[in-house]
């Protein structure tokens, strides 16, 4: 029992990083009917945008107050983010709004290659490694340990998500964004400024993932200009799992997906921990075609 | 400087071997490997360590009163160039030939050699299917994996006194063939396995994989993979509160390990490597790097410069012993008759297969400053 709480423990934190990625590729193709394949190097900018910061000499000043410090250090990545986000948007997605959709996820992969190597020849191709930021604190619940950083990842996930389903379900601006999801010309007409909306939802996007990569620098303090990809591909997943384009559904689907992969390797195969979780992915297709939260779209691509 | 010095020697040679004053009755040894390209220094390494024991037997009277030459050939690990590099090795009339560094240089040269029939000794190609093929004339004086498993299981046993082991691999050709040699070790040596499964490399969170060896309760953790992953591997495994010994392969040997686990995680982990030059305990050894560092300046800066004076040293051993320079009655007498020879490296005997037995591997441990320091135990 203990194993398996612990177990839990390990999958909530691995899920909550999923969702918060997940929700970037969910929350681009409910736009744009896009799957946003870059959207994986923009978590990884996160991590890399955190370790430049924290390294950096005029920020240690900062981490005096180490609290005050993190939530300075994750504004500063989410807006850089956020702002990679936009410009990859306007360079890479907007030039081909009117194409056809096979064009842009080639444009989206082009732009993943491009951002992956850019990061490699600025940073190099080895494994970087953060500072140790957060020291060792731990609580032991019943033979459970739960680090400070694990509960920290997994509350911010939860904040975020909060947050990001409040701003869509309950404000006016949510509203346009959901109008917007549905139909662009239509929106357009009963007023909504549709480029603004898709703007917006490369801010929120890139921002969260930024969030995400930050977190897995900060918690296991290592980096690499490849691990977008490995992340990426997961959160992805747990996208399709929950539903693509619906909000709510990626977020389960990341979490399902954390606990699906440590239960796995736990009980049956940690060598077959992809297996599993692929296996459970297409069953979970088989018996709802749209996932888990999905709406029925007629006709997609 | 050297490097352009020991070119311009590699192009004279390659180029005007005719010219050359070569007595009609001159024992030619070729050394193949990348003289050039990233990997020189260890091409350049065999062929210094080659030309060094040449130089001192022929200042004795040569062997068999004959002149030893070296005729190098540079391969750039290239597996085309290498097949060009074996050709020129034949028609230069070479008896034996030393080389190539990496496996897939050394493989379409092997093929060329066997044909010729001329006696061939990679010392640092390691892929275990080179030795697969039936060649009668082709040796090892590298280990292969297998031998670290040997070690690895030895090690845990013998000085460790262990005997609950729990492996983990990353699923490479390299890492689990080495976790599965070390199982097979492990269990012949009265040890148990207490767990065996794989991480998925460059994934950050091995937890899942930690809480069930938590659960297994081993005395030693041995991590076949890569430092990047055996770095993370090390401080989770800590984090989750396991306090058993946790040794890594060769993979493991890299000092990121340290930066990857943080310091006071990292202290007291064990590798099983291949030792540094200077670590090798036999006194063939320290004469070698005494001798290497008088003649060159530096002492040799690659375990696999020492492999490749072994190689030489065991073919001027044949060719001594049977006094014969056909390489049939060579590789007649390293399979057969040849054992506990005192190489550099160790007590060198080859198996039937031309693999050498025995293990060169060593423990090393982290120490409170992060280095890589011998195991005293």
């Amino acid at each position: 029992m203990q194993e398996f709480l612990q177990q839990l423990v390990n999958g909530l934190t691995m899920g909550s990083v999923y969702a918060l990625v997940a929700l970037g590729y969910t929350m681009v193709y409910g736009i744009l009917k896009l799957i946003n394949f870059a959207h994986g190097e923009l978590f990884m900018l996160g991590g890399f945008f955190g370790l430049t910061w924290l390294t950096a000499s005029a920020f240690s000043g900062l981490l005096k107050s180490p609290l005050l410090g993190l939530l300075v250090l994750f504004l500063l990545v989410m807006a850089m983010v956020a702002v990679i986000g936009v410009l990859l948007d306007r360079v890479a997605y907007k030039p081909l709004r009117r194409s056809p959709r096979l064009t842009a996820v080639v444009s989206a992969l082009g732009a993943s290659i491009f951002l992956q190597n850019a990061v490699m020849l600025v940073f190099g191709s080895g494994y970087l490694v953060f500072p140790d930021v957060a020291r060792d604190i731990y609580w032991m619940v019943g033979g459970v340990k739960i680090t400070l950083m694990r509960v920290i990842i997994f509350l911010v996930a939860v904040c975020f998500m909060v947050g990001l389903y409040l701003l869509v379900q309950k404000t006016q601006l949510g509203a346009a964004m959901r109008a917007a999801s549905l139909d662009h010309d239509t929106s357009r007409l009963m007023g909504i400024d549709v480029d603004k909306i898709i703007m917006l939802v490369f801010v929120i996007g890139p921002a969260l993932g930024a969030a995400a990569g930050l977190m897995v620098g900060l918690y296991y303090r290592q980096i690499n200009f490849a691990m977008g990809w490995t992340y990426g591909i997961r959160a992805f997943t747990a996208a399709i799992m929950g539903g693509i384009g619906n909000i709510p559904g990626a977020m389960i689907g990341g979490l399902l997906l954390g606990i699906i992969e440590t239960l796995g390797a736990g009980y049956i195969s940690a060598t077959w921990k992809d297996a599993i979780s692929f296996a459970i992915l297409i069953f979970i297709l088989i018996w709802r075609p749209t996932g888990l939260l999905g709406e029925r779209v007629a006709d997609k691509v | 400087m050297a490097v352009i010095l020991l070119a311009l020697m590699v192009a004279a040679v390659g180029c005007g071997g005719g010219d050359q004053q070569v007595a009609e009755d001159a024992i030619k040894i070729g050394i193949q490997g990348p003289m050039s390209g990233p990997m020189a220094l260890e091409g350049q390494g065999f062929l210094k360590a080659a030309q060094l024991l040449a130089d001192q037997i022929n200042e004795q009277g040569g062997l068999l009163g004959r002149e030893i030459v070296i005729v190098p050939g540079d391969d750039k690990s290239d597996p085309k160039e290498s097949a060009l590099v074996a050709q020129k090795m034949i028609s230069s009339n070479v008896v034996a030939v030393i080389g190539s560094y990496s496996s897939t240089a050394t493989e379409p040269a092997a093929n060329i050699y066997h044909e010729a029939g001329i006696l061939h000794i990679t010392p640092s190609s390691t892929a275990t299917p080179l030795s697969e093929k039936g060649f009668e004339r082709f040796f090892r004086t590298c280990f292969l994996d297998d031998r670290q498993g040997l070690f690895a299981a030895q090690f845990a046993v013998d000085t460790l006194g262990l005997s609950k082991v729990a492996l983990i691999h990353d699923n490479t050709t390299y890492a689990k063939g080495l976790a599965d040699w070390t199982r097979i070790y492990l269990e012949e040596n009265g040890a148990t396995v207490v767990y065996y499964d794989a991480i998925t490399p460059g994934e950050k969170d091995f937890s899942p994989v930690l809480t069930n060896v938590k659960g297994v309760a081993p005395e030693l953790i041995y991590f076949t993979g890569y430092f990047s992953d055996g770095g993370l591997l090390v401080r989770q495994a800590r984090e989750l509160g396991i306090e058993c010994l946790i040794m890594g392969g060769n993979a493991m040997n890299n000092s990121d390990l340290v930066k990857n686990a943080g310091l006071q995680y990292a202290q007291g982990v064990l590798v099983t490597t291949e030792p540094v030059p200077t670590d090798l305990p036999y006194a063939e050894a320290q004469q070698f790097i005494a001798d290497f560092e008088a003649a060159y300046g530096t002492p040799p800066q690659s375990i696999w410069t020492l492999s490749g004076a072994d190689a030489l040293r065991v073919v001027v051993e044949a060719i001594a012993q049977t006094g014969s320079d056909d390489p049939a009655v060579l590789a007649e007498y390293l399979h057969n008759e040849m054992g506990d020879f005192p190489g550099i490296t160790g007590p060198i005997t080859f198996d039937e297969k031309g693999d050498r037995l025995g293990t060169i591997h060593k423990a090393y441990e982290v120490d409170a400053e992060g280095n890589f320091v011998p195991y005293e135990g």
